[in-house]
């Protein structure tokens, strides 16, 4: 719409507000007994989609936050005859895990820019901890996106340590991971 | 539905103008790593027993369980047999001497001859192929999995079997066309529950529509969730999108978890029903024209499929050319792949 400027990377202190409310909302689904990862998306200081995984609600395995949040974007966008790819490019999306394989490969088909997350991923991680999809060499997979990761990490570690004890007291404590 | 019957009438049952081919694990295809040892020859044969015990307390080769210690020279008239003394990295200066093995300074009355060096396999084979190069370095155990064998000379599946995958393959392509026609992708997928013969749903790729990410799998999976009382998207924009409800089975019965092409130890189908539903796509095949991209073969992994078989490859595909997602170690989740199941007409249908 012709509002000018190009994308501009946040600042510490806005990285860490944006995690706030990301936390927030891993609380949720946590509350509603689903896999406690919360994610929003910032478009020029404004938040556009803000999701949790509901993968057990919608009974569809692909429901994971970032997929729930990229779709109200979507809508934002179609609500205002916005251009998906312009906003899209210049959207960060601030998540409490680091994005699993087949939400970083949807976030490089979106073209955004910067993922901000907490922690790692250890079982299914798209950002280096299983697969790099974030910055491997994909022609046809849209463009690669940067990553910063270890916002409030230790507080998104509890939450999901807090899921997994609930749904299986036996659990060995060294189990305890992200199963999204 | 009409040219589709007629079709399948004049076809000669047995001839099929593709083969399917599985996607396997590097592990499987990969060429025989091999790793330097020290061997010896027995020259008393008597001695065969006492040198096993000897050496075993010495060096028991625990990362090495698939060798087998000793074995028979057939061609050599000096000696009988051969034995694994240890590897080469167990000696530091890679000077081995039988007095040095044999501190009660009997070294010649054991019955060993000179140590010479040998490569013997690293790994365990995994397939029959693996195995017949490995046994060329020195004899090693090989629990042959017959279905990797028979999928590796194209025999897995017979002539009724090909039948049918070709009329799931046949209503992917169908409705591809269908997108195709209405601006989308020409990517068509089917889910079938094998247990029953059913189609449980059927999609076509909508990434052109409003949502960018709705590929033909990313479809069928939703579609599954809403046959399952679930979903996410709306779909009525695509009628020739569509899925079959599943009623609550009465126990489990309709759901194959099927036998897994490759042998693992997959905790991942505990848990498989849900109120008597099935975990999502758990059980389930999925017929797709063209071979997943990334997301997609991770939605799959989420979904919890059980085979996969694609037509043709993709420059980024992740089952196969880039990536084989589904054969990933790390990953909870492991199910089989299957190329070339009507690769000509697919390859049409993208031109
Ligand atoms: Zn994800
Ligand atoms: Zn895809």
């Amino acid at each position: 719409m012709g509002e000018g400027g190009g994308f501009r990377p946040p600042e510490q202190h806005e990285r860490e507000q944006w995690m706030e409310t990301a936390l927030s909302m891993a609380k949720e689904a946590l509350e509603n007994g689903e896999v406690p990862v919360g994610c929003l998306m910032v478009y020029r200081n404004e938040i556009l989609g803000q999701g949790r995984n509901e993968v057990n609600e919608t009974k569809n395995a692909t429901r994971h936050a970032e997929m729930v949040a990229i779709d109200q974007v979507l809508e934002w966008c179609h609500q205002r005859d916005r251009d998906q790819k312009e906003v899209f490019e210049q959207v960060v999306l601030y998540v409490t895990v680091e994005p699993c394989i087949m939400c970083a490969a949807a976030l490089r088909l979106l073209n955004i820019p910067l993922v901000v997350y907490g922690c790692e991923n250890e079982r299914f991680g798209g950002c280096g901890s299983v697969l790099n999809i974030s910055k491997d060499d994909l022609q046809q997979t849209g463009t690669p996106f940067q990553c910063i990761g270890g916002y409030r990490a230790n507080e998104a570690v509890e939450l999901l340590k807090t899921f997994y004890k609930a749904e299986n007291p036996n659990a060995p404590k060294s189990k305890v991971r992200k199963k999204q | 539905m009409e040219p589709q019957c007629k079709k399948r009438k004049t076809r000669t049952l047995g001839t099929f103008t593709w083969e399917v081919m599985p996607v396997l694990s590097d592990e499987k295809l990969c060429e025989v790593e091999l790793v330097e040892a020290f061997a010896a020859p027995i020259i008393n044969k008597k001695q065969t027993s006492y040198l096993i015990k000897q050496l075993a307390s010495l060096y028991p080769l625990n990362n090495l369980p698939h060798i087998k210690r000793v074995r028979t020279c057939r061609d050599k008239s000096d000696h009988p047999l051969e034995i694994i003394i240890c590897l080469l990295r167990d000696i530091p200066n890679r000077k081995l001497s039988l007095s040095d093995l044999f501190r009660e300074g009997k070294a010649d009355g054991i019955g060993l001859g000179e140590p010479f060096q040998v490569k013997i396999p690293a790994y365990q084979p995994l397939t029959r192929f693996q195995f017949e190069t490995a046994s060329q370095h020195w004899p090693t155990t090989f629990r042959e999995n017959k279905q990797v064998t028979d999928a590796l000379q194209g025999h897995l599946f017979n002539t009724e079997e090909k039948a049918k995958m070709q009329t799931f393959m046949e209503k992917a392509i169908e409705v591809a066309n269908f997108g195709k026609k209405m601006g989308m992708e020409p990517v068509g997928a089917v889910i079938v529950n094998p247990a029953t013969d059913e189609i449980v749903a059927v999609g076509h790729d909508c990434r052109n529509g409003p949502n960018p990410l709705l590929h033909a799998v990313m479809v069928c999976i939703d579609l599954v969730a809403y046959g399952q009382g679930g979903g996410a998207f709306n779909h009525n924009k695509y009628p020739y999108c569509y899925f079959k409800t599943v009623e609550s089975f009465p126990g489990d019965y309709a759901i194959n978890i099927g036998k897994s092409l490759l042998p693992s130890d997959d905790r991942s189908l505990r848990g498989t029903t849900v109120n008597g539903l099935p975990y999502i796509c758990t059980g389930y095949d999925l017929y797709v024209s063209r071979e997943p991209c990334v997301m997609c073969a991770m939605a799959l992994v989420h979904s919890r499929i059980r085979r996969v078989f694609y037509a043709t490859p993709s420059p980024d595909g992740a089952l196969g050319t880039k990536y084989k997602i589904h054969t990933k170690k790390d990953l909870n989740h492991h199910y089989d792949v299957f190329k070339g199941l009507m690769e000509d007409e697919c390859q049409f249908l993208l031109s």
